[in-house]
């Protein structure tokens, strides 16, 4: 544009100043609030640095993955560079998407449970009681599918101890709204090679061999037995919070938010739902916080009356 | 990655619609269970969630779902995966079941059951009515049409007690009964052929019907159903023009060209009866190629559906192309064919094909019925806003009774054995008429036929050259 006299520079330079102090008081506002929320929360096990700092790291290594499919499609010399170029705009993108942050908060929950599990009672994150009994079960077809779990747990131990999430461990739901945020994301400047990375990133998906997808089926094929999942020292971490999630029809989510300790309500109901009686409900609470106070009134109630409960809190909108 | 050794209960096939190809015993038997049949879409809700779910995202996806088969619940690890090539984008998915269990259902609690049923009869009623607590109408709603007659007395009977509206079979009591022996009976409503079942959902509380009721009509069978019923009687018989012209024309076009190498003597010398036999047979067989024609044109024009395509058309093309045709026939009866002068022009809105139909037809006619060394003329005319386009012979002509009788349907005046179906005029008319034109005829004994095609007249050729 053409400078008709020496005044508008500075008038300029004062709007983009404001426009600066404009947006800093924008951040600003909401010290307040997250401030307020952290100080006021009496322990920060939801959001604590860790967790932070692994959902972070999940997502990073997610835009990684998909960026050098794309820089492998379009023949990129230097993929790597490629990735690291444009990661963390694109990890930022994706961190704006409320399903896939629930699932790496989700994630690095339960890795924290499995974690401390370990410490508190010697669990083996990978290798539980459960697992060992599974895989020599008589049915050969449990038997393969617990030991296809087994190492997907293993590849689970092991990415949670990078901070990595691999793209084919997204349940598909996911792995759909990451590609179609992708998309979103590239805009304009979707190439051919992003079309082609797309199509072989799709091609190779298979939900079925994600570790969430493996346990939930070895559940489903345990049929009514799936409830011996539900003893946390049998089970270990992840088939417990795998068997709660598919017995009482909560998202996984929902059943490794319950596993809060601010949330013993909902574990206890979950726990009920799945039809433990109420002093198995009870020892697995106290397994989990041992702090906790049981909650009595599940004691009668029926199992379908506590999913039923579960259900219409999360028909609120709460998880 | 493991692979998982999978040993699968069952498999099955859906196309890209969701409709279940082929399964499985467990499947297929889940399937109808759920009111649907191999080649339906699937029946089976989380399932068809699932099947079209991977297809949309074009994934592999393994998951569980729950049905009801009516007895059991059923819960069942699936993996699915859409087949898509690379020609076709979408080619339906396989669905291959790694568990299965089923659990019998927990005994429904008869709150829950009664709620349900109140909710069923809610959506599938046909008429609505509230009722007073003495079962007395207040107001009625109704979106079916056999039942609006019924709608109409009953508002002119708003007060009176809606066992007076219906009539209830077997009614020798003193009605309205106490809305519990009411609720699930039969009636039949004035106006409408279905029968009704009547449900009552009593309102207010803590003594049911305090606050009235809702009543609820619900027919036995779907209003469309009937209709359908009728109407597959028609069309669905084998049809003619669709079905069967395509199966009698090749051997009958077999018969003509055998009989034409024989009359012609290709084959070898044969005496000269034989010949004329075979010319005979070439003859009759296209006389029946040509009334099979006129037999599957008239089923498309009296089809309902009938319709021609108009476009801007020279009526002087018509004609000449109708000449060129006819031309070896005219001549072989010393015929002269005369068309339109060159340079002379009419445009019309009409389609071409159906035009040159119309004037083969009658041109053919012309020939046939005219005495040999005559001649034919097609002549062009605008009246108005009306093309015309006329055929004039020197025949017989015809008499007045005659005039309105040539178009009728397989009207021959009297005449057998020459090759006509009496047809070809009747088909030409509705097509006429169908193009928002006219045919007629004028004629006296002894001096000749005019037959006059009139269709809308067009004032300029397109830009664009056809």
């Amino acid at each position: 544009m053409p400078m008709p006299d020496a005044s508008t520079p500075v008038a300029a330079d004062h709007e983009s100043l404001r426009d600066a102090l404009v947006r800093g008081n924008a951040t600003l506002a909401r010290i307040g609030p997250i401030l307020a929320h952290l100080m006021a929360t009496p322990d920060h096990s939801l959001f604590s640095d860790e967790i932070i700092a692994r959902i972070r790291g999940m997502c990073h290594h997610l835009a990684w993955q998909v960026l050098r499919a794309q820089a492998e499609a379009a023949g990129q010399a230097g993929r790597e560079a490629f990735a690291e170029r444009h990661g963390a705009a694109l990890a930022e993108h994706m961190l704006a998407t409320p399903g896939l942050l629930a699932h790496c908060h989700a994630l690095a929950l339960e890795w924290q449970l499995t974690e401390r599990l370990e410490t508190q009672y010697g669990i083996d994150p990978v290798l539980s009681p459960l697992v060992q009994e599974l895989i020599a079960s008589e049915d050969s077809g449990l038997a393969s599918s617990a030991m296809a779990s087994l190492t997907a747990q293993a590849r689970f131990a092991q990415a949670q101890r990078r901070m990595e999430l691999p793209l084919a461990e997204l349940p598909g739901d996911i792995f759909h709204d990451l590609l179609m945020n992708w998309r979103a994301y590239s805009g304009q400047l979707r190439s051919d090679a992003m079309i082609r990375a797309e199509a072989k990133l799709r091609n190779a998906f298979d939900e079925g061999a994600g570790r969430i997808a493996l346990m939930s089926r070895v559940i489903a094929s345990m049929g009514g037995e799936g409830r011996r999942a539900l003893d946390i020292d049998h089970g270990g971490a992840a088939f417990y919070l795998t068997a709660l999630a598919t017995r009482t029809g909560q998202s996984r989510v929902a059943a490794v938010l319950s596993t809060n300790h601010e949330q013993t309500a909902r574990l206890a109901l979950g726990l009920r739902g799945a039809g433990l009686d109420s002093a198995e409900v009870e020892r697995q609470v106290l397994r989990i916080d041992p702090k906790a106070v049981p909650a009595r009134e599940i004691a009668e109630m029926p199992p379908e009356a506590a999913r039923q409960i579960l259900s219409e809190s999360a028909s609120a909108g709460v998880v | 990655m493991a692979s998982v050794e999978s040993r699968y209960i069952a498999t099955a096939k859906a196309d890209a619609e969701g409709r279940l190809i082929e399964a499985d015993e467990v499947l297929a038997r889940l399937q109808q269970a759920c009111g649907g049949t191999i080649g339906s879409r699937i029946a089976i809700p989380e399932l068809l969630a699932l099947v079209e779910k991977a297809q949309r995202y074009g994934l592999r996806l393994a998951r569980q779902f729950e049905a009801v088969d009516g007895e059991n619940r059923v819960t069942a690890w699936v993996e699915i995966a859409p087949q898509s090539s690379d020609e076709d984008a979408d080619s339906g998915s396989t669905i291959d079941v790694v568990s299965w269990h089923s659990e019998g259902l927990p005994p429904e609690n008869d709150i829950e059951a009664a709620r349900r049923r109140v909710e069923i009869n809610r959506h599938l009623a046909d008429c609505t009515a509230r009722l007073d607590s003495s079962q007395r109408l207040l107001s009625i709603d109704t979106q079916a049409p056999d039942l609006a007659e019924f709608a109409d007395a009953a508002l002119a009977n708003v007060g009176r007690p809606w066992t007076d509206l219906v009539s209830l079979p077997g009614n020798s009591h003193q009605q309205p009964l106490h809305w519990r022996l009411l609720d699930g009976t039969k009636c039949t409503v004035e106006g409408s052929s279905r029968s009704w079942t009547a449900h009552l959902e009593p309102l207010g509380q803590p003594q049911p019907g305090s606050a009235g009721f809702v009543l609820y009509l619900t027919a036995d069978s779907p209003l469309s159903a009937g209709l359908t019923n009728e109407e597959a009687t028609g069309p669905d018989g084998p049809s003619f023009g669709r079905d069967l012209t395509p199966v009698l024309r090749q051997p009958i076009n077999r018969i003509i060209a055998n009989a034409e190498t024989i009359r012609t003597k290709l084959a070898g010398p044969l005496a000269d009866e034989y010949s004329s036999y075979a010319a005979d047979i070439a003859t009759a067989a296209q006389h029946l190629l040509a009334l099979i024609d006129d037999l599957s044109d008239l089923e498309v024009v009296e089809s309902d559906d009938f319709a021609t395509a108009p476009d801007r058309i020279e009526l002087a093309d018509v004609a000449r192309r109708a000449c060129g045709i006819l031309g070896v026939r005219a001549r072989e009866k010393g015929i002269t064919l005369v068309a339109p002068p060159e340079g002379e022009s009419q445009l019309a809105i009409a389609e071409f094909r159906r035009v040159l139909q119309i004037l083969l037809n009658l041109v053919g006619n012309a020939i046939r019925y005219s005495p040999e060394e005559s001649q034919v003329w097609i002549r062009l005319d605008r009246i108005g806003n009306r093309a015309l386009i006329t055929v004039a012979d020197q025949g017989h002509g015809l008499e007045d009774a005659q005039k309105e009788q040539v178009f009728e349907k397989f009207e021959r005046l009297g005449r057998s054995g020459d090759g006509g179906s009496g047809l070809g005029l009747y088909i030409s008319r509705r097509i006429a008429r169908a193009m928002d034109g006219d045919l007629t005829v004028e004629s006296a004994p002894g001096l000749g036929a005019r037959f006059t095609l009139s269709v809308p007249a067009a004032d300029e050729m397109r830009e664009i050259p056809r």
